[in-house]
């Protein structure tokens, strides 16, 4: 009998198992490569020169393998902005709501301040940029984690280049579907970052019918962290699933360790959905920034990048002097169940265990 | 390539794009499924809004990416205090018709 976890996305990528692992971590990636899953590095913040030098490590380390590059394509723009505006944008009562958290919390200032100046009008440009390299190195797959990859797909497909897209609405994944996208992540509320507003269990079965008779692999997101959601995602009818937050504590994850061990103590409740960081609304482990923006005192949250620019020295301090009270990441409700550090590669077997045991409940 | 299109100046640092303007999508309703990247961080956030269209849009590159202007914005994201926004193509939904996409309502290719 076959395995109940040998999907047909299995088939496409050549994977012993249907998890996918979305990392900003090489080590993590090649870990959970060489385990018999699959890795998507997410390289949105990184230079085309960075981007092809990642590649470069992680094929010298899994042996012709299959991965994926993970890039934000934008989606809306604002019809103007420049930095020197965008600063003098900056109201003085959020200018000094955000010195009464530094003082109250006694907040560092970071060691090299965040480079605002490269900030501004550079969506279209740093995508494209980036995306050359994903085509001059034909990446097996190319992953867009906001944004339609519509656009790319023939000349991507003429590469031989693989396109999955995510998505948080199931109009989104069926015109996506219409496009050619080869594989359609679903993402719920309960994912790290920027999710939609529909939850893991409603939006992975709609978006199942809507890929029904077209081939098209989805893959379940949000909230993904045992092996009892791969089975229930499987149940759902998706072909495997996409997770994030699980890696964030794994040994080989490069975040700095008092920050594993804040995610290590989060519960689900800890993970906020909020736009007190970046003025976008999106999922991060609480921390006093978030309180003090939560309370009535709080002025309102400004627009991004506004609100980021104000978020980004609390946030970079924290992190310079490992101030594990202060610290925030991005993180899916699954959080709960990531208690231990463990390598990667045990962190997959565990899942595929459990979630083998769940089919042999059913069975038996 | 839209017979109206031309050279845009692109703004220093941005991508050049070719302008162009289709007087079918001119008041036409729609919602854009936005958002983007953060910048300086690895985060990306979620934004919706609904408006109307210019007609004017942008091709970037050469697949091309198109981008629509969207105006008299009537859902934005709170805070956002500009008065409209560039949409990608394909995240335009039309409030009449979501099924359909934007480029079935346009005269020019």
């Amino acid at each position: 009998m076959n395995s109940p976890l040998h999907t047909p996305l299995c088939d496409k990528l050549g994977i012993e198992y249907p998890v996918v692992a979305f990392t900003h971590c090489k080590d993590v990636a090649v870990a959970v490569i060489n385990s018999g899953g699959f890795a998507v590095l997410g390289e949105a913040l990184h230079t085309p020169d960075e981007i092809a030098a990642d590649i470069k490590w992680i094929r010298e380390r899994i042996g012709g393998k299959p991965f994926g590059i993970d890039l934000v394509l934008p989606s809306s723009v604002p019809a103007e902005k420049s930095v020197a505006e965008l600063l003098a944008m900056i109201p003085q009562e959020q200018r000094d709501f955000e010195q009464h958290i530094k003082q109250k919390y006694n907040v560092p200032d970071p060691k090299i301040a965040p480079n605002i100046h490269v900030w501004g009008g550079l969506d279209q440009k740093r995508a494209m940029d980036q995306l050359e390299v994903v085509f001059d190195e034909r990446v097996p797959v190319f992953a867009s984690g906001l944004g339609s990859p519509a656009f790319l797909l023939k000349r991507a497909h003429e590469l031989g280049i693989q396109v999955w897209g995510l998505v948080g609405k199931p109009r989104q994944a069926k015109r996506q579907i219409e496009a050619g996208t080869d594989v359609i992540i679903a993402q719920g509320f309960d994912a790290a970052g920027h999710t939609g507003n529909i939850g893991t269990f409603s939006i992975v079965p709609q978006v199942v019918d809507a890929a029904r008779g077209t081939g098209v692999p989805v893959i379940a997101a949000g909230g993904v962290t045992t092996g009892r959601h791969l089975a229930a995602a499987l149940a759902l009818g998706a072909d495997g699933v996409w997770t994030g937050s699980l890696w964030l504590t794994s040994r080989e994850s490069d975040l700095n360790m008092p920050l594993k061990e804040r995610l290590l103590e989060a519960e689900t409740e800890d993970t906020m959905y909020s736009d007190c960081i970046s003025g976008y609304t999106m999922r991060t482990t609480r921390s006093p920034w978030h309180d003090e923006w939560m309370s009535d005192a709080a002025p309102e949250v400004l627009k991004p990048p506004l609100q980021m620019i104000l978020s980004s020295n609390y946030i970079q301090g924290s992190l310079d002097y490992q101030r594990k009270d202060l610290m925030t990441e991005a993180a899916g409700q699954g959080i709960h169940y990531i208690k231990e550090m463990k390598p990667a590669r045990q962190i997959l077997s565990d899942i595929v265990e459990e979630a083998l045991d769940v089919f042999d409940r059913f069975a038996g | 390539m839209s017979s109206t299109a031309s050279l845009g100046d692109a703004p220093l640092g941005q991508a050049p794009f070719r302008s162009g303007f289709d007087a079918a999508l001119t008041g036409l309703e729609a919602e854009c499924d936005g958002g983007g990247p953060l910048e300086g961080t690895h985060f990306a956030g979620r934004q919706y809004f609904t408006g109307r269209l210019t007609g004017h849009y942008r091709d970037f590159g050469p697949y091309p990416w198109r981008w629509y202007l969207l105006d008299s914005l009537t859902r934005k994201p709170d805070g956002f205090t500009h008065d409209s926004v560039w949409c990608d193509g394909e995240s335009l939904y039309p409030v009449s018709d979501p099924a359909k996409s934007i480029e079935q309502y346009c005269k020019t290719e």
